[in-house]
């Protein structure tokens, strides 16, 4: 068995997620996608290469939303419109567009907020659903309020030329505004990944209740992503009004661009930076060039091939292009086999903090569900520093239990108090009032957030403490390093093993430096010799001054880890004291062995 | 009064359109839990076949039913079996929604390429004939379509409540693991389920063909109408589809007259977005399926 | 009748079954006890082909069922009673037992089974036309049991029987398993409440972690304190 982990020095941090080489890749693909068109001189392939940045900054805006957030909108080009018209209709009264653009990004962000904040609970095709219904209704308003919009004559900007207007003879401003603005896009949309918002965003997709255990507020996180791609998406809008000098509502409320900008985003890579910009650069052209060559005859046609990508891609390569590039470019996947070998022991401190006072009371929890009695009458206490497991047959509620105990479910009556680290009781009532108050669970069922690694899912936990990026990075290494999870930080969390997993949910909630851990079946699922490794790191974890209640399965753990035992049968309390004395209670017994079995051994 | 009775009564025939359409959408969504983009664009195939049918062979557009009806559930056997059962087990929402957008995408454009853009115009075969009910007129087809689709959920019904093949669809859509533990091969359910979806649409085809012209776009048009009457009635019930969609007629019909006729579709959505916000359920289903809402 | 042969399984990444082997001869009542999470329901799963083993096999009657679909397993003659009931809740006590009569076999004599059956639950006869839901625990597990009877099947499997249920209803579930096993039917229990079951059965085997541990008549092992461990780690 090697022993590598665990020496106290951390070693130094890899390199940032967007290294040297990435950046100065994309910097050069950038500048070779501006100088190509400018360079060739033609007024058709600077339209080809215009219309590659607008939709590849309308993709990438669209993508903080339904790739970093997970939340399909098919129905964006309801701000782009609303840029476009803010655009033109101040240009008509002499405004110059570029303060239009803001006066149309602010409109779209109070847009996006109104309709998003209803439609977050409903479900994904649902929400999509709901979309193109608000995309519908702007539509036919656009229509109808043919005072202001011109209806469906259409808008059109009256020709002045020049930077003030936005609207120039040659193509080349266009081109390099309209760059800009793709610049502006991926900049914001980098950005936000690279910092917390984009960890809350990406945890938020992945696993909500997670999230929220680790203290995020996933309703504002996803309003911010919203605020921020609807802005962006205006502001293209009414670039793309000056560029096209003619607008009306079936244009600019198109479902088509809608879905087209989204499938851009999918091609690529959703929830990656730079991929809806390959997705763009990929397509366009492709639409373009048919349109240009074949003319009418070609109809459909890239219509067609769009869609027949789409589905190609959504069956064969759901990560799109970019997750192709990165398999070649090499993510390092731990070998199952090797990690349990290096997993050592944790050290320990050589005497535990004492026992001391009520840390946590659960006072009468009362709870029903369906007619059941699900939570009858539960009271019992967590002291600071001990151990408490909870154990109890198949279908006793403890789950239950500990979801009134984090603020996942209200009890009926009852309830739940805990001691603040300035010795004040506090009844929080939702997971982040949980959070914040110092109580962090963990959930039976492990998933991490998949689509990151080890050191970025411990992060989401650290985020709570830290607010800068690399001090949560650098916390997030010490948890993993003391979870003994240091040789796999930057695989991705997917990869792991069942008790790897089981380490990282408790990582990432050590993360968050709580008080009081709630621990849902850690063992469960474990072979042997990760059990006895798990009970170690447990017991660590209590050294270092944590409160801790456990429920669990595996009865050697139970024995070993605990310093008193509550016992929970259908609902109720039904034996409290220690370990040794508990599991000798003939109530007990009888509740996991049936009655006549202690009967039958007597 | 009689203005009143002539805009009930065209809501009337309107719901019925909208059920006929809609009826093989919840039954798709009930059973298999997949929200179908592409389900107009199931109807607008259907319309093409039937004018494509009636222009070549001459035949009465209603009659091209049995030729279409299943065409069209070929179609959606095949829809379930290539797009939708390779996705199935995927974790993410967003993986199905692009599978059916792009189908829908795919399709509305190859029915571009191949019949251009213009309307196409199937033969009305008498069916524009207007019918006098006291103060009231209604087209003889619109009263076809009230009939038939009336007839289709009768039929539904007593098919799914009556023979084994139909339990057990039901069975698939309350327990599919138990359904599994039966004997009953749940794939081929599925495929079974979508076929009829389509076959239905197919049936509506006919019936709209003769009434309505037909574009690549028509699907878009009541494909938004038809996820607004399955949410309204309660998703996976038939006689909830067939309320919702008279209760959206009714809207439609009436919002487009005393409202103006340009705003007939943000009443229609406007009360789409009510109900999804306020009621998820719907309005009829007793059993909460709140598959579309999360926890 | 049945055997597996170092049977690894589980859910995803994770492992529960780690290379169990275990038979069940015609006519023998065998159980299966341990405590929770330690792989018994994994184990039925995987016979009726809901879970696919990671190694080993599977063989029922000589045939090699390892790879096989749960809808083709049922079709051989397999029935799963399931944890938890899983009745379909929204249709009636009549068409659920129907609907256990899907098997091809069981269809043909649909009409003749549902007799034999009704005359075993005569409760169940009373409730026939209720929506399955809105019985009580005890009663929705008597029809769980009489819809699995009516695939007339070779093998019948018990998932916890007893899981969720009052201490009375409890006994008279087991009367009924009683009353199905007097009948020479072959018969695999899993159960946490190992009273009831080893007084049921003629062998038992205890899993504990994935692994059977232990494996004897089941009157020897109601005698035999690896149980107790097993269940309380004492």
């Amino acid at each position: 068995m090697t022993d590598t982990t665990l020496d106290n020095t951390v070693p130094a941090a890899r390199t940032s997620p967007f290294p040297l080489k990435k950046a100065a890749a994309l910097g050069a693909l950038l500048l070779a996608l501006l100088a190509a068109p400018i360079a060739i001189g033609d007024q058709f392939i600077s339209h080809i290469f215009i219309t590659i940045f607008i939709f590849a900054g309308l993709s990438t805006a669209w993508n903080i939303v339904g790739g970093y957030a997970g939340q399909l909108s098919l129905g964006h080009a309801i701000f782009y419109g609303i840029g476009a018209y803010a655009g033109v209709m101040l240009m008509n009264m002499g405004i110059s567009p570029w303060l239009g653009m803001f006066a149309g990004a602010a409109v779209s962000v109070v847009v996006a907020v109104a309709i998003s904040y209803p439609c977050f609970r409903l479900r994904g095709p649902f929400f999509s659903l709901a979309t193109i219904a608000f995309l519908e209704v702007f539509r036919v308003l656009a229509l109808h309020l043919r005072e202001f919009t011109g209806g469906a004559t259409g808008l059109m900007i009256p020709l002045k030329f020049g930077w003030e207007w936005m609207v120039f003879r040659d193509r080349t401003p266009a081109l390099l505004i309209a760059f800009g603005l793709l610049v502006v896009a991926l900049a914001v949309a980098w950005w936000i990944r690279s910092h917390r918002l984009g960890f809350y965003l990406v945890a938020t997709r992945e696993r909500q209740s997670a999230a929220q255990a680790a203290g995020v507020n996933t309703v504002k996180v996803r309003l911010i992503a919203v605020s921020a791609s609807a802005a962006l998406t205006a502001f293209i809008g009414t670039f793309h009004a000056m560029y096209l000098t003619f607008i009306e509502p079936a244009a600019m409320f198109s479902l088509t661009m809608s879905i087209q900008i989204a499938m851009f985003a999918l091609i690529g890579g959703l929830g990656t930076v730079i991929g809806p910009l390959v997705g763009a650069l990929f397509l366009v052209p492709l639409s373009e060039l048919a349109r240009g060559w074949l003319g009418a005859q070609a109809l459909g046609l890239h219509g067609f091939v769009y869609g027949v990508v789409l589905v190609l891609v959504v069956l064969f390569m759901p990560n799109g292009l970019m997750g192709i590039l990165s398999r070649y470019l090499g993510n390092a996947t731990p070998q199952r086999g090797t990690q349990s070998a290096s997993v050592a022991a944790t050290p320990r401190a050589a005497e535990r903090p004492p026992i001391g006072n009520d840390i946590l009371i659960a006072d009468h929890l009362d709870k029903h569900f369906a007619g059941l009695h699900v939570t009858n009458d539960v009271s019992f206490s967590l002291k600071e520093g001990e151990i408490l497991g909870l154990i109890g047959p198949n279908g006793a509620g403890k789950t239950t239990v500990f979801n009134m105990l984090s603020g996942f479910l209200k009890p009926d009556s009852g309830s739940v108090k805990v001691r603040t680290e300035d010795g004040s009781w506090q009844a929080p009532l939702t997971p982040g009032d949980f959070a914040a108050i110092g109580v962090g669970r963990t959930f039976q069922i492990v998933q991490p957030f998949a689509a990151m690694t080890v050191e970025e899912n411990i992060m989401v936990g650290a985020f709570h403490r830290y607010r800068d990026v690399n001090d949560a990075r650098e916390a997030a290494r010490e948890t993993a390093f003391r979870m003994g999870l240091g040789p796999w930080l930057h695989a991705e969390a997917r990869g792991l093993t069942i008790g790897g997993l089981k380490r990282l949910e408790v990582a990432r909630v050590m993360a968050m430096k709580p008080r009081i851990l709630l621990l849902d079946e850690v063992m469960a699922g474990i072979n042997q010799t990760d059990v006895r490794r798990a009970i170690d790191l447990m017991l660590s974890i209590r050294d270092s001054g944590v409160s801790i209640i456990a429920i669990e399965h595996v009865m050697q753990a139970v024995m070993s880890l605990s310093d008193r035992v509550v016992v929970l049968n259908s609902g109720q309390i039904i034996a409290e004291g220690k370990p040794q004395n508990v599991v000798r209670d003939p109530h007990v017994i009888e509740a996991y062995l049936g009655k006549e079995f202690t009967h039958a051994q007597a | 009064m009689d203005t009143f009775l002539q805009v009930l009564a065209s809501g009337l025939m309107l719901g019925a359109l909208f059920a006929i359409v809609s009826i093989g959408l919840t039954l798709i969504f009930g059973i298999v839990k997949v929200v179908n983009f592409a389900h107009g664009e199931f109807l607008m195939i259907g319309m093409y076949l039937v004018y494509l049918i009636t222009a070549k062979l001459g035949l009465h557009p209603l009659v091209t039913v049995v030729a279409v009806a299943p065409l069209l559930f070929l179609v959606g056997v095949a829809t379930q079996r290539f797009i939708i059962q390779p996705l199935m087990s995927a974790r993410d929402d967003h993986i199905q929604i692009f599978a059916t957008v792009g189908l829908s995408t795919a399709l509305i454009n190859l029915a571009l390429l191949i019949f251009g853009a213009d309307i196409a115009n199937t033969p009305p075969g008498g069916l524009r004939m207007p019918i006098q009910i006291g103060p009231v007129r209604v087209l003889l087809g619109q009263m076809i379509i009230l009939l038939a689709s009336a007839a289709l959920v009768v039929g539904l019904r007593m098919f799914l409540q009556r023979t084994q093949t139909g339990r057990a669809i039901r069975a698939v859509a309350q327990n599919r693991a138990a359904a599994q533990l039966m004997g009953i091969n749940v794939n081929r359910i599925y495929m079974l389920t979508f076929g009829i979806g389509a076959a239905c649409v197919g049936f509506a085809a006919a019936m709209v063909a003769p009434l309505y012209p037909t574009s690549p776009t028509i699907g878009t048009y009541f494909v938004l109408t038809a996820f607004v009457v399955v949410v309204l009635g309660g998703l996976g019930s038939i006689g909830g589809a067939f309320a919702g969609a008279m209760i959206i007629g009714l809207i439609d019909s009436f919002a487009g007259f005393y409202i103006g006729s340009d705003l007939r579709e943000v009443a229609v959505f406007g009360v789409f977005l009510l109900i999804l916000i306020l009621k998820p359920s719907g309005l009829f289903s007793e059993r909460l399926n709140l598959s579309h809402v999360s926890p | 009748m049945l055997r597996l042969e170092g049977i690894h399984a589980g859910y995803g990444a994770t492992t529960i079954l780690h290379g169990i082997s275990l038979n069940v001869q015609a006519g023998e009542v065998v159980t299966i006890v341990g405590a929770n999470g330690a792989g018994k329901t994994t184990t039925l799963r995987t016979v009726a082909g809901l879970i696919k083993p990671t190694a080993g096999r599977i063989t029922f009657e000589g045939r090699d069922i390892t790879r096989l679909p749960a809808h083709e397993v049922v079709d051989l003659g397999i029935t799963l009673i399931p944890e938890g009931r899983q009745l379909f809740a929204d249709m009636t006590v009549h068409e659920n037992l129907l609907m256990g009569a899907y098997r091809a076999e069981a269809r043909a004599k649909q009409k003749d089974t549902l007799d034999q059956v009704l005359s075993l639950f005569p409760r169940v006869r009373e409730r026939l036309s209720q929506s399955a839901g809105s019985l009580s625990g005890g009663e929705q597990q008597m029809v769980a049991i009489a819809r699995g009877m009516m695939a007339r099947p070779r093998l019948l499997m018990f998932d916890e029987p007893s899981l969720g249920l009052a201490p009375i209803i409890v006994q008279q579930v087991f009367d009924v398993i009683d009353t199905i096993v007097r009948t020479g039917a072959t018969v695999l229990i899993v159960e946490q409440n190992v009273f009831h079951t080893l007084k049921a059965a003629d062998r038992g085997y205890v899993l504990e972690n994935g692994e059977i541990v232990l494996s004897d008549s089941s009157d020897a092992l109601l005698t035999n304190d690896h149980v107790r461990q097993a269940y309380l780690g004492i």
